[in-house]
């Protein structure tokens, strides 16, 4: 069990402490302070230990205040005394907060929110940004890509063969390791029981060239990347599985596991603790263990599916390096022109890869966080500036008895520091609360190598937060306070605060401005996710989700050897599937929609020219119960029917896209295609038999691409396949149907994974989801502090008016028109805001366009509604404070007088 | 010479008993009420500094308060130099009340 957070903290503040004191007190302390919390809990006794336990490190640390005072008989240096000095400036200043407690909560809360929000947006920032990789000497890997500007292809996976060139040829690379770009599962027969593992392919050199030892046993060989004749299979596990599986039995190098497949995998060493790149799920990582001959094999050059990572030679330059790749890149398009005729390739630090696909989401999210910190600043800054209003008399009154102006500013600075320091106790907490939640909603961090941690960065910059807040605490009242003439103020006048300076009213104004500006801004950036996120639901992914349940399985090497016998058990089981009740219609395809593209390759069909090629297809194995079961529309022709097989004519489906963008003006119907870029007498063609609706194959914002759609017994073949199954009611219900189904015909196979294309559909949003909440939770907190603001200064003007108002009520003012020279004073500065945080939000917003669908970052529509939101806001904020003045008794009032 | 509020209360904390940190912070409690109570990281420095004047000293629990406890906890006892300037304080501020009586502050039994 963890402990509580209050204890965590003190016990990492008292990491601090000096070692003696640690070694000898630490313990015991911790122990008395969790009899105490056990007793007592609460937040002012949580807040009250950690100040304590900050103040006694500070003491121990700086020497400080020691048990006599400075007039007994002891002698103190002149450093002593005035850290006795300091120490009982922050005495007096807690003190003197607890006696205006709704100023110092409404402080540390506004501050406290603020820097835990920026605090779990940086920590998110940090885990993709700043953390160290779990890797040697991280900054020199770079990882290597390959484009085809024929395909759009801009950060591809690279095909083996030229990756394993660049290994040898470019100087500036000391190794190149690979790995792929996909994992694998398998299932590990543990006592019986099939147990499903994913695993991650690599090459031989993986571990040494990313700087990764082993936990126990060995890493790889470089060498093994090929296959030696070997019996059995080479793995190297994880820590976690190592723990979970072997309890951490060193001696675990040499046992092996018995896999469904029928093959046995020896373990031959352990990956460090926190190491699972590339994915946080890998259990195991396996060398490819390639025929040697493949070497010198076009596919080799071909298929792209490896992400080659170069570690860079000693004091050789990123730029040096991409120029030698470009050398050897030429001399590849020349070599080898059938494969790499326009393929290029390029280099950038592997963390920028890593985290390439979230980059504008976290730069937008720290923007917000930027802004929202920023408007906590102003909000407080408002509360200070409304406060040494308040304070001028008690100021005037300290001068008066003889305080010089610099020792009210120390006065001021520690009262700062207080409130700075509990706000950034108070937000470290928070933001770490935050952080975990986020957590839990979305994957943070990036895959297999970093997650979000309270490392020594995040708690610096909670407390560079609070002490910039505290120098801001310090500095506001300190200008305003410091001309305050110790006659004047003490004067009856004074006291009531008619001869306060028109200069502490303006920049109350221009703060307040400034919130709404601020508060607009948020606001906006807050719509605007939610338009999108709205716009996306209602993206038509050109597929039927409700009720369709998915899984995939592996058809076991080990009991279905053949192609002959793994189209058999297919067949078994889609016939077993829908002749089960319930369940309507099941079909099978090669991956699911929004799953990604599958394969994309190139055309040309019968009696084209050599010059024509239909460029930049994708390719997809489905069968004809995967459409109706989806209820992917037939637009005409023909789906696959019982006739289609392995023995007849080669058929395929195409989509409207397809169509539409291959065959402008013409029928495909009919017409023979080839996957080749020059079509020879040797080319497979395959007849187009009809066309699909199109459905989104990588994600909702992308527009569906042209997709081929292939017979699973007349293409390549897998044995990893997904099953989708529709039938009345709830998808997820179907899962129980298809596993007693499964159970029957083959109770070894196990359900890899299971989804419902509900499910499917979410995931595919789960970035635009996570930005949606942050902003919307920024969006509202930014409401409710300009709101504050907004009310925080017209009630004290209203009250500053009390007097006035008083008396023009007495000679005959109506309730209706106090209220609209109350709303008319404070309505100047919130329009002056709006139209403020209008022009900003022109300006702004562009930087979210990358995030934004279906609405641009300038809607009018948008901006109106925000506009209108914020007024309202500020209007209800005015309203009270006018409604209070409106209800004086200038009788009573004037009596008074 | 004179001591901080905070030592004089630990040091009549244990004038009558050995305790531990908790058992000393419950009888300030007892004294001056739970929110007068010291934080315990400014207890703990205070127990460091008077065991660094020779003011108190840890010891073994009490016979019968052994085995139940946490074995991380110390227990506290006062010297005989602890003890000398608990009576010294006290004096201290005894003669500072006969002085306030004299003045008519308070009266004989400490009332307004």
């Amino acid at each position: 069990m963890r402990a509580p957070l209050t204890e965590r903290l003190v016990a990492a503040v008292l990491r601090l402490a000096p070692r003696p004191f640690r070694d000898r007190f630490a313990g015991e302390l911790l122990a008395t302070h969790r009899a105490r919390a056990a007793e007592r809990g609460g937040v002012a006794f949580a807040l009250r230990e950690v100040a304590g336990a900050v103040a006694a490190v500070l003491r121990l640390r700086v020497g400080g205040r020691s048990g006599f005072q400075s007039d007994g008989s002891r002698s103190t240096t002149r450093a002593e005394g005035q850290l006795a000095g300091m120490l009982r400036d922050l005495g007096l200043a807690g003190r003197g907060l607890r006696r205006a407690p709704g100023f110092a909560v409404a402080a540390v809360l506004v501050t406290g929110l603020g820097i835990g929000a920026s605090t779990a947006i940086f920590s998110a920032l940090n885990a993709f940004l700043f953390r160290p990789l779990p890797m040697a000497d991280s900054d020199r890997l770079v990882l290597v890509y390959e484009t085809n500007p024929e395909f759009d292809w801009t950060h591809e996976t690279a095909a083996p063969a030229n990756a394993l060139d660049w290994a040898d040829q470019v100087e500036a690379f000391s190794a190149v390791a690979l790995y792929s770009s996909f994992t694998d599962e398998l299932t590990w027969l543990r006592e019986g029981e099939p147990q499903l593992l994913t695993v991650v392919l690599v090459s031989g050199n993986f571990f040494d060239v990313l700087g990764v030892p082993p936990a126990a046993g060995r890493v790889f060989r470089p060498e093994e990347s090929w296959a030696d004749g070997a019996a059995e299979n080479r793995v190297v596990i994880s820590h976690a599985m190592w723990q979970r599986y072997f309890a951490g039995d060193p001696a675990v190098a040499g046992r092996t596991l018995e896999l469904a497949s029928g093959v046995r995998a020896e373990v031959v060493g352990v990956a460090p603790e926190g190491f699972s790149f590339p994915s946080d799920g890998a259990d195991l990582w396996a060398p490819w263990g390639w025929d040697p001959a493949a070497r010198e094999a076009v596919w080799f050059r071909r298929a792209h599916f490896v992400r080659p990572v170069a570690r860079l030679t000693p004091g050789v330059s990123m730029t040096a390096a991409d120029a030698q790749l470009q050398t050897v890149v030429g001399r590849l398009q020349t070599a080898y022109p059938e494969t790499n005729r326009v393929m290029g390739a390029g280099l950038m630090p592997l963390r920028d890869f890593l985290v390439m696909d979230v980059r504008t989401s976290l730069e937008v999210l720290a923007g917000a966080v930027l802004l929202l910190m920023v408007l906590a600043a102003v909000n407080v800054a408002t509360l200070v500036l409304l406060r040494s209003g308040d304070r001028t008399r008690e100021v005037a009154l300290r001068h008066a008895l003889g305080a010089g102006r610099w020792r009210v500013v120390r006065h001021l600075a520690a009262e700062g520091l207080v409130l700075g320091g509990v706000a950034a106790a108070l937000g470290l907490a928070a933001g770490v609360a935050g952080v975990t939640a986020v957590g839990r909603l979305t994957r943070l961090g990036i895959d297999g190598a970093t997650a979000p941690a309270l490392d020594v960065r995040v708690v610096a910059f909670a407390t560079g937060l609070g002490l910039l807040c505290a120098i801001l605490f310090t500095l506001i009242p300190a200008a305003r306070l410091w001309r305050v003439p110790a006659r004047a103020a003490l004067s009856a006048a004074g006291a009531r605060g008619a001869s306060r300076g028109r200069q502490g009213t303006r920049a109350l104004r221009a703060l307040v401005t400034a919130e709404v500006a601020l508060g607009l801004l948020l606001v906006a950036g807050a719509v605007l996710m939610v338009r999108t996120f709205q716009e996306l639901r209602q993206v038509d992914a050109g597929f039927r989700a409700e009720g369709v349940l998915a899984v995939q399985l592996t058809v076991p090497t080990s009991r279905y050897p053949e192609r002959a016998h793994v189209l058999a058990f297919q067949r078994d089981l889609l016939a077993a599937l829908e002749g089960r009740a319930g369940i309507e219609r099941a079909g099978m395809v090669q991956q699911l929609p929004l799953g990604g593209p599958g394969w994309s390759s190139q055309f040309q069909a019968r009696g084209w020219p050599p010059e024509r090629v239909g460029l930049d297809i994708v390719h997809r194995r489905a069968d004809r119960g995967y459409f109706e079961a989806l209820d992917i529309p037939l637009v005409r022709g023909r789906l696959f029917e019982a006739s289609d097989g392995s023995d007849t004519e080669q058929v395929v489906l195409v989509n409207e896209r397809f169509a539409a963008m291959h065959f402008p003006g013409e029928d495909p119907i009919g017409q023979y295609i080839a996957y080749d870029r020059e079509a020879t007498e040797a080319s497979t063609w395959r007849r187009i038999i009809g066309i699909v609706g199109d459905h989104h194959q990588t994600s909702v914002r992308e527009p569906p691409r042209a997709e081929v759609f292939e017979h699973p017994e007349q293409s390549e073949w897998s044995r990893t396949n997904w099953y989708v199954v529709r039938g009345a009611g709830a998808a997820a219900a179907h899962t129980a149907n298809v596993r007693a189904v499964l159970s029957q015909l083959d109770p070894l196979v196990p359900l890899e994974q299971v989804r419902t294309l509900r499910e499917v559909r979410r995931a595919a949003m789960a970035t635009d989801e996570l930005v949606l909440v942050v902003l919307t939770v920024f969006g509202f907190l930014a409401l409710v502090l300009a709101t504050v603001g907004v009310y925080g200064v017209t009630a004290q003007a209203a009250r500053r008016r009390t007097r006035e108002i008083g008396i023009r009520m007495a000679v005959g003012a109506d309730g209706g028109q106090v209220l609209r020279l109350v709303l008319l004073q404070g309505a100047g500065t919130v329009v002056a805001g709006i139209l403020l945080g209008l022009a900003a939000a022109l300006l702004l917003t562009r930087a979210m366009s990358g995030l934004l669908y279906g609405v641009t970052p300038t809607d009018p529509a948008t901006l109106a509604v925000v506009a209108a939101v914020l007024a309202g806001a500020a209007l209800v904020a005015m309203l009270v404070p006018a409604l209070r003045a409106a209800r004086v008794d200038p009788g009573g009032l004037l009596r008074a007088e | 010479m004179a001591v901080t509020p905070l030592t004089y209360h630990i040091l009549m904390a244990l004038a009558d008993a050995d305790r531990h940190g908790y058992g000393i912070i419950k009888e300030i409690g007892l004294r001056l009420g739970q929110d007068e109570e010291p934080s315990t990281g400014a207890l703990y420095v205070a127990l460091q500094r008077m065991d660094g004047e020779g003011l108190i000293t840890d010891t073994d629990p009490p016979a019968g308060e052994a085995g139940e406890a946490d074995p991380r906890r110390r227990y506290y006892r006062l010297t005989p130099a602890g003890r000398e300037a608990a009576r010294a304080e006290s004096s201290r501020l005894a003669a500072l009340l006969a002085a306030a009586r004299a003045k008519d502050l308070i009266s004989a039994t400490g009332e307004r």
